[in-house]
């Protein structure tokens, strides 16, 4: 259904999007995950032929977006980020609008919105401006063009950012209603979206795919688990056999992290937020040991009340945030010379691609002048971010 | 098919917000007080012609009306993100350009065409002499062709940014100097080469012969090649979003 090839995009020397390839196949709903700025939007403005590819190639629905873009789009909905449509217009007449330019006739129209107003919710507003509609109406609007043509394939570029949680939880609700019968990518920073309406995940970080299969397999890449601990932070076990409130002997937190850290197998202790009962903690372990029996022999050699204890499989939000460290704002995308530093392998690659840019070998001279200016055009690229050119010559060295 | 959908849903939505209608009274309504009052006006002078009225509106037309009506065509849909929606629907880059190019040219009409009340008015219903009707008529003929490459100039600018205000300013002072030679400066004094060149690009130059009651073919192909040569460009920034 969708076979992106080695897909890269570039502006200027910012690689927004370095050799994504991916594919998806009929009736999969694929999470596309990425902190901002990772090149989720760029890759899918580039499926819906809204950008040109620098390099590599993808299809769609069989055609290729480069040389048949009216093909593609005619076989996709596509929903942008924050679905921005014509205010003044109003809901039906904005539908009516779509359904024209999609060249649907007016009693294939008729037939359809029926179905949409009821999948998407719409009774209520149709005849309304769309600029007097909430965000969730808006986003529901936007679902609804994007479905007029009941395409094979939808695209939706984040599309429950802005919206408050019980408009997010219905959102989910219709990507999973309409992805039962065609093939969905979704793109967003919420993994719990992902986890609640998608089989599959692709995470991109700065421009690269970093990790591509099913939720499961992609959850247990971390290859850690998770322990979380509360121990009662008043009473301890007193002579006689029975927890009582015990200022004096009560756990310090400290006591309990440290006594925790020193249990073989544990890798990092992390205190949570609580009310002023427990201490509650986070462990991680490796996935080949449970740590539970330990805990609880410490929890009883110490006298300590265990409240709660949870073994569980790494959530999504962990591998996320270990598979895309060090992304943030800053440093959105990479630049060529952040290439050639931080990963050795690559090297021979990037020297071929500054080469092929006319770039030639003589580096050591000019390296500094080429970092400055990557630096600058680094900043322009990144349209929201304050950029802090002295955090990225820090990374570099 | 296409281009007339996109048309149709940009002339309307200049009707469902105010500047249709402020665009149109306001132009009306200035229009009557200058060509009544201003040096003496309209009965002054006598005659039963409309060339004073003419030679008011491509000024008023190119430098105020059209930049108002242009500058939101492109800039505000790249602003605002509507554009992505727009142009990731079935449609061609240069059907989104004509349809754009249509709608706000057929507003320019519209108000163009408002103004023949004056016309009808004056020589239809009070009878106020006898119009000789030909100039008249080559005159809306000039002024339908100027105001076309008006528009695709101001469609072009609003192309090339993601500010109104830019493309208002843009494209007005743009205007103002190609009307400018010719009226303030004084074609008659210049010599040689300078003043062919001048009085071949002056906006004004090309249409006191259209008001004079003259049909030229140069005239005919210079409005009609601007605005080709500014809907090429603003197509060709469409498409630059792609590459850059």
């Amino acid at each position: 259904m969708i076979e992106a090839r080695d897909l890269t995009k570039r502006y200027g020397a910012f690689r927004a999007l370095d050799k994504v390839s991916f594919e998806v196949k009929r009736g999969e709903v694929v999470g596309f995950l990425g902190p901002n700025g990772a090149g989720k939007s760029t890759t899918m403005r580039i499926l819906t032929c809204y950008l040109s590819a620098s390099a590599g190639t993808a299809k769609v629905h069989g055609h290729d977006v480069f040389d048949e873009p009216l093909a593609v789009r005619e076989s996709i909905g596509y929903l942008p980020q924050r679905a921005q449509m014509y205010g003044e217009m109003g809901v039906l007449e904005y539908l009516r609008f779509v359904a024209e330019l999609r060249k649907i006739d007016s009693n294939a129209f008729k037939k359809r919105m029926g179905e949409i107003v009821e999948v998407c919710g719409l009774g209520n507003v149709l005849g309304k401006d769309i600029h007097t509609l909430s965000h969730g109406f808006r986003q529901r609007v936007g679902l609804g063009q994007a479905l007029l043509h009941n395409p094979p394939i939808l695209i939706l570029d984040e599309p429950t950012s802005d919206l408050d949680p019980n408009e997010k939880a219905e959102v989910v609700d219709y990507i999973k209603e309409i992805g039962k019968d065609r093939t969905v990518v979704l793109s967003t920073h919420n993994l719990s979206e992902v986890e609640a309406a998608c089989a599959r995940a692709i995470i991109i970080s700065r421009g690269r795919v970093v990790a591509d299969g099913g939720i499961d397999d992609v959850r247990a890449r971390g290859g850690r688990v998770r322990y979380v601990v509360s121990i009662d932070e008043k009473r301890v076990l007193e002579s006689g056999g029975t927890y009582r409130e015990n200022s004096s002997m009560a756990p310090k937190a400290g006591q309990v992290e440290d006594a925790l850290g020193g249990i073989d197998g544990v890798l990092s202790v992390v205190e949570t937020p609580s009310d002023d009962t427990a201490h509650s903690f986070v462990l991680k372990g490796t996935r080949s040991t449970d740590l539970r029996a330990e805990i609880y022999s410490l929890c009883v050699q110490k006298g300590w009340l265990l409240l709660s204890m949870n073994r569980e499989v790494q959530r999504l939000e962990d591998v996320f945030k270990t598979l895309t460290r060090g992304d943030d704002a800053g440093a959105r995308g990479r630049t060529l010379a952040d290439d050639v530093d931080e990963d050795e392998d690559f090297d021979d690659e990037e020297e071929e691609a500054r080469e092929d840019e006319g770039d030639d070998a003589e580096e050591e001279d000019d390296d500094d002048d080429r970092d400055a200016s990557e630096d600058d055009e680094d900043g322009g690229a990144s349209d929201d971010d304050d950029d802090d050119p002295s955090e990225d010559d820090g990374k570099k060295k | 098919m296409a281009t007339l959908t996109i048309a149709k849903r940009e002339f309307k939505s200049y009707w469902n917000s105010p500047i249709a209608y402020v665009v149109i009274c306001v132009s009306l309504l200035l229009l009557g007080l200058v060509f009544f009052n201003l040096n003496g006006g309209f009965f002054e002078a006598n005659r039963a012609s409309l060339s004073l009225l003419f030679g008011y509106v491509p000024m008023a037309l190119g430098v105020v009306v059209i930049p108002v009506i242009t500058m939101r065509l492109v800039a505000e849909e790249k602003r605002s993100g509507t554009l992505e929606m727009l142009i990731t629907l079935p449609v061609k880059d240069h059907q989104v350009i004509l349809g754009k190019f249509l709608g706000a040219w057929g507003l320019v009409l519209t108000l163009l065409f408002a103004t023949a009340l004056y016309p009808l008015m004056m020589f239809g219903v009070w009878d106020l002499g006898s119009l000789d009707s030909g100039p008249v008529l080559t005159a809306y003929l000039g002024l339908v062709i100027f105001s076309a490459a008006a528009v695709s100039i101001g469609l072009f600018i609003s192309s090339l940014t993601e500010s109104q205000i830019i493309a208002f300013f843009m494209t007005a002072v743009l205007m103002f100097v190609l009307h400018l030679f010719g009226t303030i400066i004084k074609i008659n004094e210049l010599s040689g080469g300078l003043k062919e060149a001048i009085s071949f690009v002056s906006f004004n130059s090309r249409l006191a012969d259209f008001i004079r009651g003259m049909v030229n073919l140069r005239d005919i192909v210079f409005f009609t090649t601007i605005t080709a040569v500014c809907l090429l460009g603003a197509f060709w920034a469409l498409e630059r979003r792609k590459w850059t």
